[in-house]
């Protein structure tokens, strides 16, 4: 039994692998930048929808300031490779690991306080850091303040920049997909049902879930170093509370603790927008009336999101689609 | 100290307003346990219910009679509105986990946010004179304007109200009963769903109510308006400790006033920002709230 789940999830990455491998060829000569940008862009919100799974999903807190901390990468990362590493494509694998650790730092002076009190602090907190965050980046004259930080290195080419888009989202699925089953991921379970019966057992509540807020938000800071270097324009605005609540809409929809779920998710929620960019709703932005009846919708039909807690393999087994 | 005087009015009169609205957060929390993050778009309904129903009536001239019926129209609109959203978004939510509730809640927050820029659109409305402003008098150099004193009275009007219902009503104490022992309460005969809906309503109506007023003195109402007055309101019942009523009035009283040092001594840009380090400094060492009375928990 063991052994075959170990299989599957193997098969899993390396499906997802070839086949992004393939289509990235593919689409590097058969298809136009539009198609590009999109198919980067959906690998960055998949990369924000799995950060924020693995702590509202797993861990069962509210973060609502993700745009907070992909913002703190995405600084980090861009004046890194200017200010620091010479401004070469080269070293971009670096700036955005970097980003990630100095991300992964705030999450930990943000988790200070959150834990303190029963009840959804943390959502304040992280929301009053993206705040915060958005304020300090609006006052610093050096990064552009509210006029943006711009010119910042890019990949020189569509399939490189893919590749390493690529590459991150596949480590950033394999590495909280494998905690999720890993003693760590079950003691966030346990401590979900049944707090107490879990402290008990000897599991520390409030180090484990603050554990799982550094980790979510060093991916968080992964995904802000990709999206500075794909877009090579960064301001304020990019960060905005909108795109918090997309990340959460995204995990809400894939189904929360399903990390699978969450990149299926995050693919159908990129295409969308472009669909819906015909109609006619004069400046407002359409997404933010479909976004939250969705989210309404789905709360109260179906709150489990499309897979629930499962991932996508045991979801078709659990139907009798696929065999097991 | 002319400065410091004027500063200090002003303050307060914006934190009556902060006051307000906490009192919706907070009887929400000690009622549900849920941060009812749609509160501060009901508070914006209300500065756009006022705004039509002038429109409507076709108020003219500012007299008192208009400024009180625009006061009380806002108030029950908002009061109704507030109900709606807790009957067809949360109460089909009572019995699942915490967390649906509170997407729910942001969901809605969005909807009437977006929603009012497509149906109200997205620009800022003037909103229509209700009453004169006027300087009144002067102390110490500082003037008292009719507006401000206004604000004041109607909070502390409302604040007694509230204050009646809570603890001298059949209502009031049934909510304090729901609010302590929600599984014993129906035990006593109380109806826990009808005392959830009226905690929702008079909330809103306190929104509602402090909408009006924050139009009047700053007569620009746009879609978006509600959000940050309802994080700092929302850091104001924290602040005073959550669940608490009198801690609600006090942390945006003080909330207030602080805000306007920072804007009167220069450092108005990072006024957003002050809310929210207060509240992370509150969960740091106190996270009670200043008169938050239960019991430390753990998450």
């Amino acid at each position: 039994m063991i052994r075959m789940i170990q299989i599957s999830r193997w098969t899993q990455a390396l499906i997802f692998l070839i086949g992004f491998l393939i289509l990235g060829i593919a689409l590097h000569f058969f298809l136009n930048s539009y198609i590009h940008a999109i198919l980067i862009s959906f690998m960055i919100n998949a990369i924000m929808a799995l950060s924020l799974n693995f702590i509202t999903g797993l861990a069962d807190q509210f973060s609502l300031g993700h745009a907070g901390l992909m913002a703190v990468g995405a600084y980090t990362s861009a004046l890194l490779s200017k200010e620091l590493l010479s401004d070469h494509w080269f070293f971009i694998p670096l700036t955005v690991l970097a980003a990630g650790l100095v991300t992964s730092f705030v999450g930990y002076l943000v988790s200070l306080p959150s834990f303190k009190l029963k009840g959804d602090y943390l959502a304040i907190v992280t929301l009053g850091m993206a705040e915060i965050v958005r304020v300090l980046i609006l006052n610093w004259n050096s990064v552009g303040g509210p006029r943006g930080y711009n010119a910042i290195i890019k990949f020189p080419n569509f399939l490189l920049s893919y590749s390493f888009s690529v590459f991150v989202l596949v480590v950033t699925f394999v590495v909280l997909f494998r905690l999720k089953k890993s003693w760590y991921g079950r003691n966030l379970w346990a401590l979900n049902e049944d707090d107490i019966a879990a402290e008990v057992m000897g599991l520390d509540l409030v180090q484990s879930k603050r554990n799982a807020f550094i980790i979510s938000s060093f991916f968080a800071g992964i995904g802000g170093g990709v999206y500075a270097h794909h877009l090579g324009y960064i301001s304020p605005g990019s960060f905005s509370f909108l795109i918090s609540v997309q990340i959460l809409i995204m995990a809400v929809l894939g189904g929360l603790g399903s990390m699978s779920g969450s990149v299926i998710a995050a693919f159908i929620l990129t295409i969308l927008p472009e669909v819906l960019r015909s109609l006619p709703t004069g400046s407002v932005d359409v997404r933010m009336i479909v976004y939250p009846i969705i989210l309404i919708l789905m709360m109260i039909l179906r709150p489990q999101g499309l897979l629930g807690r499962m991932e996508l393999l045991e979801f078709l087994r659990s139907k009798n689609w696929i065999r097991s | 100290m002319e400065e410091f005087l004027q500063h200090s009015l002003n303050g307060l009169s914006f934190g009556s307003i902060y006051a307000l609205v906490a009192l919706g957060y907070t009887m929400v929390y000690g009622i549900l346990g849920m941060i009812n993050f749609a509160h501060s778009e009901i508070y914006m309904m209300g500065a756009f219910m006022c705004y039509y129903f002038a429109l409507w009536m076709g108020f003219q001239t500012p007299s008192p009679i208009n400024f009180t019926l625009g006061l009380l129209f806002a108030g029950l609109m908002a009061g109704a509105i507030g109900f709606l959203v807790e009957k067809f978004a949360y109460k089909p939510l009572r019995k699942s986990p915490k967390m649906n509730s509170l997407i729910t809640a942001i969901g809605v927050s969005i909807l009437f946010q977006y929603g009012g820029q497509i149906i109200f659109g997205a620009n800022p409305k003037s909103f229509p004179t209700l009453i004169e402003d006027q300087n009144l008098f002067e102390i110490a150099g500082s003037q008292i304007h009719l507006i401000d004193l206004l604000i004041y009275g109607v909070s502390a009007l409302a604040l007694l109200g509230l204050h009646f219902i809570i603890y001298k009503t059949q209502t009031g104490r049934a909510m304090r009963a729901v609010s302590s022992r929600p599984d014993m309460s129906p035990l006593m005969g109380i109806d826990n769903n009808k005392i959830i809906s009226m905690t929702f309503i008079i909330g809103s109506v306190l929104a509602g109510i402090a909408a009006v007023l924050v139009s009047i003195k700053y007569p620009k109402i746009d879609p978006m308006m509600g959000s940050k007055i309802g994080m700092s309101a929302f850091v104001a019942a924290v602040f005073g400790g959550i669940g608490s009523l009198h801690g609600a009035i006090i942390g945006g009283l003080m909330l207030g006033v602080g805000e306007y040092y920072l804007i009167g001594y220069g450092a108005s840009t990072y006024r957003d920002a002050l809310s929210f380090t207060v509240l992370i400094l509150i969960l740091l060492y106190k996270p009670t709230g200043l008169f938050g009375s239960q019991l430390k928990e753990k998450i």
